[in-house]
Parts: C-alpha cells; sequence; structure tokens
C-alpha cells in the first residue's frame, strides 16, 4: 500500500518535471525555428549570388576554397550536437551516422557535449571541442570553427570539409545530414545566361574571396540554427511522450492502488462481520 | 518603371517593396541607383542608406554587405539593417556606452575590436535616426 502511494508521487514528479521541460523546448522551438527559416532565405539569396559570380569567373579564375587537394585523401567532419540531453533519439541517430561514417580515418571538430562523448569513445583525432550552447546560437560562433577550417583545409592537411548535423525539415522529422561545405561546389550550368553582362565593382578578384567567405560562415551559422530547432523540437517531442507516459503509468497506479485500497476494506467488514456473528452464536 | 528593392538580413526581410532610387556607399564611393541601372554585383560598406519611394526618402543603417542588381531587381544581403522609424535611440545609446566602457577597459584585442564594431553601429544607427525626423518631400 505504502510503496504503491510513494510510486505514485514519483510518477507524479516525474510528469511535472517532464511536462515543464515540454513547455521549455516549445517556446523556445518557436524562436529557433523562425530563426532558421528566416536565415534560409537569407542563404538561399547569398548561394545565387556567389552562384553567379563564380560562373561568370569561370574556372581559371577560381579560389583556393573551390580546389580539392587531390593529394591527400583525409576528411575534416564537423559535428554539431547538442550540450544537453534528454531529446529522444537524436543524439543516438547522430552516433550511429559517426560510426557509420568512418573509413579513412578523418580529423574531427566538435561542437556540444554529446558528440564529444561518442568521439572521445571512438578514439577519433579530435582538433578542436566547441560548447554548443542551450540557447539560440549567435553569429560569433562561426568565427573560431571558419579559422581552424581554414588552418587545416588551405594548408592542404585535408582533401574536404564535412558538416555533419541535423537537419531541421519540421518539427517531427529531424534528419542526421552530412554536407560537403569545401571545397566549395557550384551547378555552374545552370544560368549561365542570365549573368552574361553583369558588372562587378570593384572586380570579380576582389569580389569572390569575401564572398565565398561569407557564404562558407553562413552556411556553417545556418547548420547551427537547424541543429538548434532539431534539439529543441526533438525534445519538446521527447518530453511530451514521457509526459504521457508517466501519466499512463499514474493511471495504473492508482488503479492497482484503490483495487487494493477496496480489498482492505471489503477484508475488514468480512472480518468484523464474521466476528459479530460468531459472537451471536455463541 | 521601379526599382524592386528586398534588403535581406540573416534575421529577417528589413525591406520589400518598389522604389524609384537606392543610395549606397560602396567601395568605391556613394552610388545612387536608378531604374535601368547595369546590372551590377558589388560590395557594400556600414553606411547610412537612402530609398526613394513616392518622392519621399526613407532612411536605413546598414552594416555592410553585398548588393546585386539584375534586371531592375535589387538585392541587398546585409549583415544587419534596420529602417529608421524601428531604431530605439534609448536602447542604442545604451549599447554605445557600454561599448565606449568596454573600449575604455581596454580588455583583451578581440574584445576591444568587438567593442569598436558595436560602437560604430551604434554611431551610425544614431545618426540615421536623427534624420527621420526631417524626412524631405522634393
Amino acid at each position: 500500500m505504502l510503496s504503491l502511494k510513494r510510486r505514485i508521487k514519483t510518477a507524479q514528479n516525474v510528469s511535472k518535471t517532464t511536462r515543464a521541460m515540454q513547455m521549455i523546448a516549445a517556446s523556445k522551438l518557436k524562436r529557433a525555428q523562425t530563426a532558421a527559416t528566416l536565415s534560409k532565405t537569407y542563404v538561399n539569396k547569398l548561394s545565387e549570388i556567389t552562384k553567379n559570380v563564380v560562373t561568370k569567373t569561370g574556372e581559371n579564375n577560381s579560389h583556393a576554397y573551390m580546389k580539392k587537394n587531390n593529394d591527400i585523401d583525409r576528411k575534416l567532419v564537423i559535428v554539431l550536437s547538442p550540450d544537453k540531453g534528454l531529446c529522444g533519439g537524436l543524439v543516438f541517430n547522430l552516433a550511429r551516422e559517426i560510426i557509420k561514417e568512418d573509413t579513412k580515418n578523418p580529423y574531427y571538430v566538435v561542437i556540444g557535449k554529446k558528440a564529444e562523448n561518442v568521439i572521445l569513445k571512438l578514439d577519433r583525432e579530435i582538433l578542436g571541442i566547441f560548447p554548443f550552447g542551450t540557447t539560440l546560437p549567435t553569429f560569433d560562433v562561426v568565427y573560431p570553427i571558419i579559422k581552424l577550417v581554414n588552418d587545416t583545409f588551405l594548408e592542404g592537411k585535408v582533401s574536404e570539409v564535412q558538416l555533419l548535423f541535423t537537419d531541421f525539415t519540421s518539427v517531427f522529422a529531424q534528419s542526421p545530414t552530412v554536407k560537403t561545405i569545401l571545397p566549395l561546389q557550384f551547378d555552374t550550368q545552370e544560368n549561365i545566361k542570365n549573368c552574361d553582362d553583369m558588372l562587378f565593382e570593384p572586380s570579380v578578384e576582389k569580389l569572390l574571396p569575401n564572398l565565398l567567405e561569407h557564404y562558407l560562415e553562413m552556411i556553417l551559422y545556418q547548420g547551427f540554427l537547424d541543429n538548434y530547432a532539431s534539439e529543441q523540437a526533438s525534445r519538446m517531442i521527447a518530453m511530451k511522450n514521457a509526459t504521457d507516459n508517466a501519466n499512463d503509468i499514474i493511471n495504473e497506479l492508482k488503479l492497482e492502488y484503490n483495487k487494493s485500497r477496496q480489498e482492505r476494506i471489503t477484508n475488514e467488514i468480512l472480518d468484523i462481520g464474521s466476528g459479530f456473528f460468531g459472537i451471536k452464536n455463541e | 518603371m521601379n526599382l524592386h528593392l528586398e534588403i535581406i538580413t540573416p534575421e529577417k526581410i528589413v525591406y520589400k517593396d518598389d522604389v524609384s532610387e537606392v543610395t549606397v556607399k560602396t567601395d568605391n564611393g556613394q552610388i545612387s541607383i536608378l531604374p535601368g541601372h547595369v546590372n551590377l554585383l558589388t560590395k557594400v560598406l556600414p553606411c547610412e542608406m537612402i530609398v526613394k519611394k513616392d518622392n519621399q526618402e526613407h532612411f536605413l543603417a546598414i552594416t555592410g554587405g553585398f548588393l546585386e542588381i539584375n534586371n531592375n531587381n535589387l538585392n541587398l544581403l546585409a549583415d544587419y539593417a534596420i529602417r529608421a522609424e524601428d531604431i530605439e535611440i534609448a536602447k542604442i545609446q545604451e549599447a554605445q556606452k557600454k561599448a565606449e566602457n568596454m573600449m575604455k577597459d581596454k580588455a583583451s584585442e578581440k574584445e576591444f575590436r568587438v567593442a569598436e564594431a558595436e560602437l560604430q553601429k551604434a554611431l551610425l544607427q544614431l545618426h540615421v535616426a536623427s534624420k527621420r525626423g526631417k524626412r524631405k518631400t522634393s
């Protein structure tokens, strides 16, 4: 009886906590979602412009960001993950992607505690570890990472750079995604005609590095925003399920508790009844 | 004939409208763009931007970015942009003070540069905000 009562209390506490976490995640999600979608329009426009410039410059003018280092066969993977757990299958899916990924022993740059733990356990080479944070990421987070990427990629230590993050498709669907961010690739054939007569100021050679750098930063930042939105969405759903489960358990336990209480009462009445009849018969 | 102007920042679409003239500062100096301008891509510096629509001038503060002109469609991708009407002077002044204090404290070089950039941004916004009262009708 007493233990049942205690278990009901525990389940109630759990449900209270998870409900609070669900609500926090929901409010954070709303902001994250708007940020992710709005910055997507920016990135799309930027990629359009960059594409135009790249098409215009042609191959003989390409920037170091676009050349593949063929003499080396090693990748740099940037992994984005949350700092905090309790967000459903997100971390697990990410970890599975990391384990599946490895063939040629890539370098890693890790953002977030959860991925850090996974990669440390796998004993892979890590070049840098950064925290992900629990609030909406600000733009400054990309600078140290870009610096690290430049140091390795432009120095020819790696052949390509990949970004592993959880893409935010909707509140109910987030999937770990691998995106090759360096060397930058563009579909140059597509809209080759609409920029024939475009003028560049001061000059293509001066604009291109600026544009490409900014583009790289934006792609990375977009990854951060997507990852953050995914984390919150995933956590919200996970916590909703946890709350529902806790409520189910509470109902079950309550039923059991009431049953056993009723049983005791019946037994007591029977006891009194049989006692009474015993006295009467004597 | 009109120019279709879109100012996009990572945070939001700040401006989306048909206008008749746009003035910004670029690497090569200040330029004004009228309808029929040749297609152009240029880097925009932090400046006060003037947008003319129906003979009314609107002011915006932008902190640099890229401007693309393509068949009278103007796309301005800016790191940060704000309309003069939306600038909250009290908030900016606070930011200005904070940045100045940080620069006085002589923190690390990185912090100093961040503060400097913040200060420039604040001053620019104050400058633009001071114009909004006297919107000319020419």
